[in-house]
Parts: structure tokens; C-alpha cells; sequence
């Protein structure tokens, strides 16, 4: 369903309010001691929004750092468990970066592929997804060059751009209706579609200057040259620190642990992993397929830009320049895939995807 | 930096090494170079962002960079007490790498930020700096630097923690580590976290709670403090890699004190001067053994 | 029930194979379960020791035979070691079946060659018995197995009972060095035996499954017997977690193992980068 609408900042607020009051969870941007989060706020004051992308992804309320996947319980040799929910309390987040809208919709596709993770869906269900355009971050920002932009609706419900005195709201999906359906008294007749079309130009053309390549192409190179020397190098600032893993809102290997409570009960969690660190591929041989940096950085890239969109049809990265960012050493990506964009094409025949 | 360049254009040149590891200018800011052949050698710099400690580089559990050959790294006086350490701890032999010394008035805190050294700019390890060349190199470059420009440094910072009362402490320490998602950053950019398996790694027993949740964390971050204190520099790298801006500085630096004050050490670029790990003398503290 | 959580499964059987191999026979304690679980030779599963962990076997036992599975396994680390404490009557759980399985409908008619060494025959034994409880449908069945001394090979009473099958041509080797005075199998290494067998690859599939070095040296011998790589099958292992390909750990390339393997053909393989 589509459709346009206008949320000026005092109804902003009300929204804000009355959806706290019927006891739904609002995020948004919150700033606190120098740094700018995805937090819980019940005023729509409290958030703060137009100011700097959030350090951490939206991932984490999608996919928490660590979360339990079931309880046990024994007693003598029998054991019985116990689930855990799958069905969460509605949120609703507010100011939303289109690169982090983007990637819930991405990681749809691992998190579907075949098995259902019931525990992905069921926050995603419970979840509208409220993005506020964005007016291009910094020189690290590439969303416009993996296929995105500053103003794309991919993953929102609703896509506001900052008028004056508001929001000019796009409704995006159902869901997105569905909020402006209920909450009649804070959205009205549209207003502004000249000015949010003048502000996203902007921002596309801001965003678009950092970087251009195009994904297909740098995906057909990846896909004919594994072991090409380009890689060899890579590895050598990268310290495997993974802290571009934990930033990224597209990253989401995950290790899974049993922690035992005490001798007969337990919870089973998972948590947070990345492909940067040694002991990720390890065997109990102690072989490694993956034994350096170099091979483990390699992976980070191709798995992003050619195994995942082989698999899944969207690039594993949103552009939202987190990583390059993050990285004490000074990786950059948007260096590396303009590199690979430049890369002489030999595709090797019989190389489809 | 005429000077660094010729330097490390010789050293390959003359194949005393086959690397020569230093910071180069890079799309966003400098970050660690590594240069192989002597026509690269105009890359390399030295500024006030070079901040990146670059011992960590001569730690063992990095093939990659072995399999270059001997290195020369550029060390400003902070980070070759990181590679004095290594060789005090047996990881390094001091004929194995050549030590490029630089001399240094301060770094900023973040190598992609304002390259101007000002009291705001400044990284907080450099606020309460004496050493403006490291003793421990075999060659010396650059010119005679200032002192960095003077703030509230870490030595403050940790002051006024230890004023506050201790479920405030408790409270502050909680809210800080909550946040940490056991990415491993600090372990992996410090020098001297070079075991090959970590014991937070090790899974037969576990002894920590690999999960990242707050009674994980602690146990982590107090573990890997305790396994600095007595080795670490305070070269702050830690902090610095943090996604999750935690202040682990400060626990270093508490633990660099609580050891100075105790076995009357500090952090020294001198291989041979005996840290308190590894190394005991017979009026040691010993009023808590019972 | 949430993809993560496992079946409960209860310890039927122990069977200590070798020092350090064990076969576990395991029944579903959920009687529809029991009854439903249904699997193609080649799936694995994560087979979990609550409080320790969850580890990859592949399912050992025969789809033909319905009611439980059974898994082999060394014990090398922190879950295997913890399956070694557990007796008959214990808990366990179960997810599974996972992955891609051989092909045997599209072997009918055919010769089937099973090739294995050491710890590599419980994959391999699984479509054994798959091909040998419906034995009618195909042609020669060769099973060449080795492993390093005779203490060392798996599945004794089974190999005997193979062996004196008149529909089976069985050969037992060991590496030179391991056999003990009453021996009287082959002595040499397996892809030595393979070629010395020199089975026919008329119209037939190889299964093999090994030590990547035993890989190595038996794809050469099977391509001068004639096997073309799409009919020669192996089994790859990887580090893996979820075995449902989400957690990013086991992919060889493109390829993950715990979705698109872990059964390969080596034409399949001879694709994949080199790194595993």
C-alpha cells in the first residue's frame, strides 16, 4: 500500500507518546556520554535525531549479542527443555537509517534460507521500522554504490524526509499503513514533496561522490579470481580484531555455547562471531583452512560481495561505511571494492555466477 | 621524514631488512604501512596521527607479516617499550628486527581526525608523557619535539573514579562493560596479547564465559587486566579499538599503578630492566602471603 | 519448536569400535518422532551432550532401518570427550537430518565401489547398508577399506559380516607395519590396494572417504581406472555450529558444506577454491 502523508515534530511527539502509553517499545537515536546509540525512549525528545549515525547497527535488536536458543533442566538421566519465546513485544523505531533499514531486509534472505529462524521473524514481525532519510553521513558513507542510497525505502515500513516542520512520510509497506491507520491524529495531508525531493537529491549526489562501482561487476571478478594475488596484501594492517564484524549491520556469524547454571540445569546461547578471528574455522585436528590474516580477510570480502549475492541476490553490505570507520588500522572498503571495480575482467568460461 | 624515508629506502636497499613497517598517508587518515621495495619507501611518514602502536605488528601470532622477512619498524618512545616487553618475554629477539626511533611531541587520539595537536586533540596517554625519544632503537629520526599539549589525562580521569563511592564505581564499571560484545579488539591490537591459545579461547575447561553478557564481560575484561598488569605499556590501543568506546585505558592504567606502587616498577623501553611478572627479588612484597 | 532446539534422544547402545572410537545407537524418546524421523544417507546432524555442547557426525546407521540412528566418533575434544562420559539410559539431543545426501536412486543398476579409511568409514557405511538392504537393485558391490593397524579399523563384525557375503567383494588392508601375525588382509596403503583391486568403472560409482591425503593419492588411481569425476562421491568436513547455514562458519567458497554437502562429486570439488 502506498501513499504519502506529513508528521510534523509535535505530533512526532505524540506518536511517540501514545504509543509508549499503549505499551509499545519506541527506539530511536540517543545520544549519551559522546555517543550516539539506538536506545529506548519514551519522548520523542529524548532521541536524537538528524545528528550522527548510531555506532552499533540496528542488528542488535534483530539479533542481540547474545541471546539463549533454549533452557535445560536434568534429573538423573532424563533431561527436559525448555523453550524460549518466539513471539516479542511490538516496537516500534524511529529515525532509522536507510543503511540499517536496508539490512534487516538483507539478512532476511540467510535468516529464511530453507530453516526459519523463528527467533529473527519474531522480532521482525514485531518491529516497524520508522526511517528518517538521511542527508549523507561522511566520506566513509557508500550505500549509493552497493545499489542503496541516503533515501532508500528497502526494510522501512515508512520512509520520512525531513521538511520543514516535520517529516514528509512515504508509507513503504503494510505494516507502515497499518501505524498511520491507527494513529490518525498525528499524521496528516501530505505536505513538502517538493522540498523532501530537493533534500534527497542532495543527499544522492553527496553520497554518491564517495564511491562508484558497480556490485555485478566486482561480483564477477571475486567469483573468477579466489586466489588471485590481489588478496596476498590485505591481511597484512588487518590485526583480525573483528571490531568491523560487530559494527557491520550485515555481519551475523554467530557461535553457539552451552553454559551450564550450576550441575543440572543450563541455558543454551548463541552469541556474536566473525570470520576475522583464527579460531573460526579451526577443526579439532587443529587444521585451519583459513590459517592467516590474509585468507581470513579475502573471505570477509568475498563472502559480502560475491557468495552471499550468489546465494541470496543482495550484496551482504548496506554501505553505511561502519567498518571503515571502526577499523583501527585503516581499512578501508570503499578503496578496496573501487580497487576490484578497476580490475581487468577475464571471466573464466563456464563461470556463471 | 626526508630523513625516515632515506633511512628505510637504505635499509631495503641494502637488504638489511625486508620490510620496513611504518604509517603511510592513507584515503582517510594514516594507518600502518608496510613496504617492501625501495621505491615505496616515499610513502612513509610520521605526523601527529601517527598514532598506531606499531610493535603490535612484531607479535608472533602474526604469519602474514613473518613470512615478509625481517622487519624495521618506525617506534615512536610509547611503542618500543611494547617491543622491549616482547623481547623481555622472550618473543622477540632484539637482533631480529631494527627499531626506527622517531621523535614525538604527542599524537592526536584518532589518526582520521584533526591532525592539529591541541589540548582537545590530544590522545590522553600523551597529556603526562615524558619521553620524547625512545632509548631503545637503532636509529634515531626527526626533529626535536615539544612536550604534547597538557589536559586531563588518564592519571585524572582514574582520580576522579576513585573518588566516587564504591557502588557509583560498581555502577559506572557495569553500564561501561555491558556495552563490550567480545569482538576481542583490545586483545587482538595489543603487542603483548600474543598467546597463541588465549584462555579465554580455551573451552576444555571454560574458564570464561565466552557469551557477552555482563557476568561474561567482567570476567573477560578483569582476566585480560590482570594478565596486563606488570606488561602493559599504556599505549592505549586497546581503547582505541574498541567498537564499543569502552575506557579500558583506565583499567590498564589502574593496574600499572597499583604494580609501580607495589614493586616499584614502571614501564621502561629497557629489555633488561626485569618486570615484576616473571622476575621476583627477595624484599618483594609478601604481607598477604598467610 | 525453534530450528535450534533438539530432539531428545536416549543412549540405546554403546559399542567401543577401537581405544578411541565409540559407535552410540540412539532412539528418539518422542514416540512420533520415533516413528516419523526419516533421513538419506550422507545427512548429518548436531548431536548434543546438554552442558557441553553440540557436535557434527554424520548419521552412521542406514535409512533403511527405522526407529533410531547411530553415530561414530573420536573423542578429540570437549563434546566428544563428554559423549565418552555418558552410559546407556542417558539424555542427548539431536537436530537433524541436515545437508545433501548420495544419490543412490540414481545408482540403480550400477557397480558401486565404496573406497574408506580409518575413521572415514562411518560416512561411508551408512550408504553401505543402504545399498546393501536393497542389494537387488544394483550391480558389484567392491568395498575396499584400510586404516593404519588392525586395531585401528572400524566396524569389525560388520567388515566379517560383509566379508562373507557372496554378493560383496570385500578387501581389508592396513598401512605396512600395522598388521598383527594373524592377519589376512591386504598390507599396503588404501590407494595402493585400489589400484592393485582395480575395480572396473564400467558403468559404475565410486564412493570415497578418507584423510585428505588418502583423497590425494586415490582420485589419481580412480581416474586411470576410467571413473569419471561426477561419478567418483566424497564427503567434505568443516568447522560448523548450526548446520543449518546461518551461522557463516563451514562455506568452501560459494559452497556451504552443512547445505550444499556435505556429499560432493569430485567434479563438483575440483570447482571449489582450496581451501579447506
Amino acid at each position: 500500500m502506498s501513499g504519502e502523508r506529513f508528521l510534523s515534530t509535535e505530533r512526532g511527539e505524540r506518536l511517540v507518546a501514545d504509543l509508549t502509553l499503549s505499551g509499545v517499545r519506541v527506539y530511536a537515536p540517543v545520544e549519551a556520554q559522546g555517543r550516539t546509540e539506538y536506545g529506548l525512549i519514551k519522548d520523542l525528545r529524548e532521541a536524537a535525531l538528524g545528528g550522527p549515525l548510531p555506532g552499533m547497527s540496528l542488528k542488535s535488536l534483530f539479533f542481540p549479542p547474545t541471546e539463549p536458543l533454549f533452557r535445560w533442566r536434568q534429573s538423573g538421566s532424563e533431561v527436559a527443555l525448555e523453550a524460549v519465546p518466539t513471539t516479542f513485544e511490538p516496537m516500534v523505531i524511529l529515525g532509522v537509517r536507510p543503511c540499517d533499514a536496508a539490512s534487516l531486509a538483507v539478512l532476511d534472505g540467510v535468516m529464511g534460507w530453507d530453516y526459519k529462524d523463528e527467533l529473527w521473524f519474531g522480532r521482525r514481525q514485531a518491529a516497524t521500522i520508522l526511517t528518517i532519510a538521511c542527508p549523507g553521513f561522511d566520506d566513509a558513507c557508500f550505500c549509493s554504490a552497493v545499489g542503496l542510497g541516503p533515501d532508500a525505502s528497502k526494510g522501512s515500513d515508512l520512509l520520512l524526509v525531513p521538511v520543514e516542520g516535520g517529516y514528509h512520510v512515504e508509507i513503504v509497506s503494510d505494516k507502515g499503513a497499518a501505524l498511520v491507520k491507527a494513529h490518525p491524529a498525528c499524521f496528516s495531508d501530505p505536505r513538502g514533496r517538493e522540498s523532501a525531493e530537493a533534500f534527497r537529491q542532495q543527499a544522492r549526489r553527496r553520497v554518491g561522490s564517495n564511491l562508484e562501482i558497480d556490485p555485478h561487476r566486482v561480483r564477477a571478478w571475486l567469483a573468477g579470481h579466489f586466489e588471485d594475488r590481489f588478496f596476498d596484501g590485505l591481511g597484512l594492517r588487518c590485526h583480525g580484531c573483528g571490531a568491523c564484524a560487530s559494527v557491520c549491520p550485515t555481519c551475523h556469524c554467530f557461535d553457539i555455547v552451552d553454559e551450564p547454571e550450576g550441575l543440572l540445569a543450563g541455558t543454551r546461547r548463541r552469541h556474536w562471531d566473525t570470520c576475522q578471528t583464527g579460531k573460526f574455522t579451526v577443526h579439532a585436528s587443529g587444521h585451519n583452512p583459513r590459517a592467516d590474516q590474509n585468507p581470513r580477510f579475502r573471505q570477509r570480502v568475498m563472502h559480502k560481495f560475491w557468495i552471499y549475492p550468489a546465494k541470496f541476490g543482495d550484496v551482504l553490505c548496506t554501505g553505511c561505511g561502519r567498518c571503515t570507520r571502526a577499523c583501527p588500522a585503516g581499512q578501508n572498503l570503499l578503496e578496496i571494492l573501487g580497487q576490484l571495480d578497476r580490475q581487468p575482467q577475464q571471466i573464466p568460461e563456464g563461470m556463471t555466477s | 621524514m626526508r630523513e625516515l624515508r632515506e633511512l628505510a629506502k637504505k635499509l631495503l636497499e641494502e637488504g638489511t631488512v625486508s620490510v620496513v613497517i611504518g604509517w603511510e598517508e592513507g584515503p582517510r587518515g594514516v594507518r600502518p604501512a608496510f613496504v617492501t621495495s625501495p621505491e615505496d619507501a616515499e610513502q612513509l611518514v610520521f605526523n601527529s596521527r601517527s598514532v598506531h602502536n606499531l610493535a603490535t605488528y612484531l607479535n608472533p601470532r602474526r604469519p602474514q607479516v613473518r613470512r615478509l622477512g625481517k622487519p624495521a619498524v618506525v617506534v615512536k618512545a610509547c611503542d618500543a617499550a611494547s617491543v622491549a616487553a616482547l623481547i623481555r618475554e622472550t618473543q622477540l629477539k632484539r637482533e631480529d628486527v631494527v627499531l626506527i626511533g622517531v621523535r614525538c611531541g604527542g599524537v592526536v587520539g584518532r589518526p582520521d581526525g584533526p591532525a592539529e595537536l591541541t589540548p582537545e586533540t590530544v590522545a590522553r596517554r600523551c597529556m603526562d608523557c615524558e619521553k620524547r625519544e625512545p632509548a631503545l632503537c637503532d636509529h634515531l629520526v626527526g626533529e626535536a619535539q615539544p612536550a604534547p599539549p597538557r589536559g586531563e589525562g588518564l592519571g585524572a580521569r582514574l582520580g576522579a573514579l576513585e573518588a566516587m563511592p564504591l557502588s557509583e564505581r560498581w555502577a559506572f564499571w557495569a553500564g561501561e562493560l555491558a556495552r563490550c560484545v567480545r569482538c576481542h579488539a583490545c586483545r587482538e591490537v595489543c603487542p603483548l596479547c600474543f598467546c597463541e591459545r588465549c584462555v579465554a579461547d580455551k573451552t576444555v575447561p571454560q574458564w570464561i564465559e565466552s557469551s557477552p553478557h555482563l557476568r561474561g564481560n567482567l570476567a573477560w575484561q578483569m582476566t585480560r587486566a590482570l594478565h596486563q598488569a606488570g606488561r602493559c605499556v599504556g599505549c592505549g590501543e586497546c581503547e582505541r579499538a574498541c567498537p564499543a568506546g569502552i575506557p579500558l585505558a583506565l583499567i590498564n592504567r589502574k593496574l600499572q599503578q597499583a604494580v609501580a606502587e607495589r614493586y616499584n616498577f614502571k614501564v621502561s623501553d629497557d629489555p633488561g630492566v626485569p618486570a615484576p611478572v616473571g622476575a621476583f627479588r627477595l624484599d618483594d612484597p609478601q604481607e598477604f602471603i598467610r | 519448536m525453534n530450528v535450534y532446539e533438539p530432539y531428545l534422544v536416549t543412549i540405546d547402545d554403546i559399542r567401543d569400535e577401537t581405544p578411541d572410537t565409540r559407535t552410540l545407537k540412539l532412539r528418539f524418546k518422542d514416540d512420533r518422532v520415533a516413528d516419523s524421523f526419516a533421513f538419506r544417507a550422507g545427512q548429518f546432524g548436531e548431536y548434543s551432550v546438554f552442558g557441553a555442547g553440540e557436535c557434527t557426525f554424520c548419521i552412521a546407521s542406514s535409512p533403511t532401518r527405522t526407529g533410531y540412528i547411530e553415530c561414530s566418533f573420536k573423542a578429540v575434544g570437549k563434546v566428544t570427550n563428554a559423549i565418552r562420559d555418558l552410559n546407556v539410559g542417558d539424555t542427548m539431543g539431536f537436530r537433524g537430518p541436515y545437508g545433501n545426501h548420495f544419490p543412490v536412486d540414481d545408482w540403480e543398476g550400477k557397480r558401486v565401489v565404496f573406497i574408506a579409511g580409518g575413521i572415514a568409514l562411518p560416512p561411508v557405511r551408512c550408504v553401505i547398508w543402504n545399498v546393501l538392504d536393497l542389494r537387488s537393485k544394483f550391480a558389484d558391490v567392491t568395498i575396499i577399506y584400510g586404516a593404519r593397524t588392525v586395531t585401528d579399523l572400524v566396524y569389525k563384525h560388520e567388515l566379517a559380516e560383509w566379508g562373507s557375503r557372496p554378493d560383496v567383494t570385500l578387501v581389508t588392508t592396513v598401512d605396512p607395519g600395522g598388521q598383527t601375525p594373524d592377519w589376512k588382509g591386504e598390507i599396503g596403503f588404501v590407494p595402493t590396494i585400489v589400484e592393485k583391486v582395480g575395480p572396473t568403472s564400467d558403468d559404475a560409482v565410486a564412493v570415497v572417504c578418507g584423510p585428505p591425503i588418502m583423497i590425494k593419492y586415490t582420485l589419481p588411481v580412480l581416474d586411470r581406472l576410467g571413473f569419471p569425476p561426477d561419478r567418483i562421491y566424497t564427503t567434505l568436513e568443516n568447522r560448523m555450529k548450526c548446520g543449518i547455514g546461518k551461522c557463516g562458519r563451514c562455506n568452501i567458497g560459494p559452497v556451504y558444506v552443512c547445505k550444499d554437502g556435505p556429499v560432493f562429486t569430485a567434479a563438483e570439488l575440483s570447482t571449489l577454491p582450496q581451501e579447506y
